[in-house]
């Protein structure tokens, strides 16, 4: 359905609430528009207001009429409600499929609202007859994988009833004998394991395989950089998919990867600053915009948004010159540096964009350089349910902390399979949800997980150790050495495998 | 699509809000308090998502979400909503 969009003050609306059905005279030409509902904003991102139009007619000066100025005035709408509504943010109104970018005063626009949908349990897709075997595994108290209970369900019926109930009471005990012992210290077993294998990686990062200049950090920096929980990595990366209708057709991802690639002034245009005029003038390169598919109009509108300048233009067109108005040279040299970096098009944060061929599904991939999720995931062409960075802070405040963790869990993986080694992925899964326990990402060491830990001795043991007992001596606090480490402290048996339990003999005297 | 639903996203494994009701008996199950559960908060994208769905949620709701688990198939794993707020 097609809505009116305008721009209106709360003042306004209210006052036409008062005395409905009212003749509101506004200033656009809206001759061609189709009379109906509309949406009214007051700061132009979220639309506050709903009104309902009887009819447009050409504005005529007469009596019982509302205006909001008394010049320029053009059309006259029929009004018969209005009232306020939740806050419709512009990004749900659409003009001929696309995503408005900038609103004038007056637009006519499709609304598409998103349905929010709960995403089904990946339980739910499971078959019948598989979900009914861990069903049955479970009320023994023992949960076996997915996979296993596949297999147990093609011989199921080959074996008759009698036979798979021996068949599930081997599965139990080979279960048993592999499941990890209570009280084990799987904290530390975890430790050792991607320590040891992390003793084998290179410091070397490496090119990115066989594309054109482009390095990702890989090995131990970037294992350093995962478990530190760093607020951006050194080398933010993107990993794009196009929505399936689009990802085989090499002009749609140019296309998109031209759209994404953040342009400057300083990347298409030379800026030479004149003295003695107090000047700049922008010299676009015809080849560096050919390039970037940047027409010459896109300059000119990106510098309609800087304020405080005179923009004009040399005689031939070619060069645009601008002149502060403040005549400083101090003023000049600021707009020398605002100008460089002023955004002409593409996504702020995305550096380069390159693109791969996927050679078993002839798809596309777009690889950035530089990560902007937020905005990426919004693009149209972009498939927003696979796109990823491997920016985990920035995952977890988009995407929430579960994908957070998985995406901990993914790239820990990814780093070291890179390098061939193997570490279980039980321990990977371990750090990267201890990571993420406290509903944000925490770092593993002494800002994050070690130094948290409600052991002082623990604490202490591991790193500013005069710092921790001070304190706990200053706040009087208690330690009930349940740990492994306040206990090896003071001596005592730790609380694992034989240590955990408390054995009492009684002596049955005769 | 024009507001980004985190729900959908592959890196977002199911969330699903326990019911009242259902909160003693999956506390039971683990064995543990409920302010020893693993935390989300409520600032949190996919819980932002929910309320879409299932209005306000209270701190000291449960959120059941079954991840896709490369060992296991699929496994279940309990959050806590809390109030606080990161960053």
């Amino acid at each position: 359905m097609k809505y009116l969009l305008f721009k209106d003050t709360k003042k306004n609306m209210e006052m036409l609430r008062k005395d409905l059905p009212a003749r509101y005279a506004v200033e656009a030409d809206l001759k061609d528009c189709p009379a109906g509902a509309a949406y009214v904003t007051n700061d132009k991102k979220n639309f506050i207001y709903r009104i309902k139009i009887e009819s447009i007619s050409p504005y005529k000066d007469q009596e019982g009429l509302f205006k909001k100025r008394q010049t320029g005035l053009k059309s006259i709408l029929e009004l018969s409600l209005v009232e306020p509504v939740e806050p419709v943010p512009l990004s749900e109104f659409k003009v001929s499929g696309k995503k408005i970018k900038e609103f004038a005063d007056f637009t006519v626009a499709d609304l598409e609202k998103t349905e929010f949908k709960e995403k089904k349990s990946y339980s739910d897709d499971i078959p019948k007859e598989i979900s009914e075997i861990i069903s049955i595994a479970s009320k023994r108290g023992i949960s076996i994988p997915v996979s296993v209970a596949e297999d147990l369900a093609k011989y199921r019926t080959e074996i008759g009833k009698e036979g798979f109930n021996k068949l599930l009471e081997r599965v139990y005990q080979d279960l048993e004998t592999k499941m990890i012992d209570p009280h084990e210290a799987v904290g530390i077993i975890a430790a050792q394991s991607i320590g040891e294998p992390g003793t084998q990686m290179t410091m070397r990062t490496f090119h990115f395989a066989g594309v054109r200049e482009m390095n990702v950090t890989l090995g131990l920096p970037r294992l350093i950089e995962i478990v530190d929980a760093r607020r951006i990595p050194s080398t933010p990366s993107m990993t794009i998919y196009m929505k399936p209708e689009l990802e085989k057709s090499e002009e749609a991802v140019l296309n998109l990867v031209k759209e994404l690639e953040n342009t400057t002034i300083i990347d298409v245009a030379d800026i030479v600053t004149d003295i003695e005029q107090m000047t700049l003038s922008i010299v676009p390169t015809a080849r560096k915009m050919n390039e970037r598919l940047v027409k010459h109009s896109d300059i000119s509108e990106a510098l309609a948004k800087v304020k405080g300048i005179t923009v004009m233009h040399d005689e031939e067109g070619k060069e645009i010159i601008l002149k502060p108005q403040q005549e400083s040279f101090k003023r000049l040299y600021q707009l020398q540096e605002q100008i460089k970096v002023l955004t002409i098009k593409g996504i702020p944060g995305i550096k380069r964009a390159i693109t791969r061929k996927d050679p078993s599904t002839e798809a596309f991939i777009i690889y950035t350089q530089g990560s902007n999720l937020k905005e990426v995931l919004e693009v149209d062409q972009v498939d927003s349910t696979r796109t990823f960075t491997n920016d985990i802070i920035e995952i977890a405040n988009v995407l929430g902390i579960e994908a957070a963790r998985n995406a901990i869990f993914n790239e820990s993986e990814r780093t070291l399979s890179e390098q061939g080694l193997e570490v279980d992925q039980r321990h990977l899964m371990l750090v990267a949800d201890m990571m993420t326990f406290g509903g944000n990402v925490r770092a593993v060491g002494r800002q994050g997980i070690s130094g948290r830990k409600s052991s002082v001795l623990a604490r202490a043991a591991f790193e500013i150790t005069t710092k921790h007992l001070l304190r706990a001596g200053l706040l009087g606090e208690i330690d009930p050495l349940t740990g492994v480490a306040e206990n090896i402290i003071v001596g005592q048996p730790i609380t694992l495998g034989t240590g955990a339990v408390n054995l009492v003999y009684k002596f049955n005297r005769k | 699509m024009a507001k980004l639903n985190v729900l959908q996203h592959e890196l977002v494994p199911a969330h699903h809000v326990v019911k009242k009701e259902e909160e003693d008996k999956v506390l039971k199950e683990l064995g543990i308090a409920k302010d020893l559960l693993p935390r989300i908060s409520r600032s949190d994208p996919a819980i932002k998502a929910l309320e879409e769905i299932h209005g306000p949620l209270e701190g000291g709701t449960i959120i059941k979400i079954s991840r896709k688990s490369p060992t296991m198939g699929y496994s279940v794993y309990y959050r806590v909503v809390t109030s606080e707020v990161f960053k």
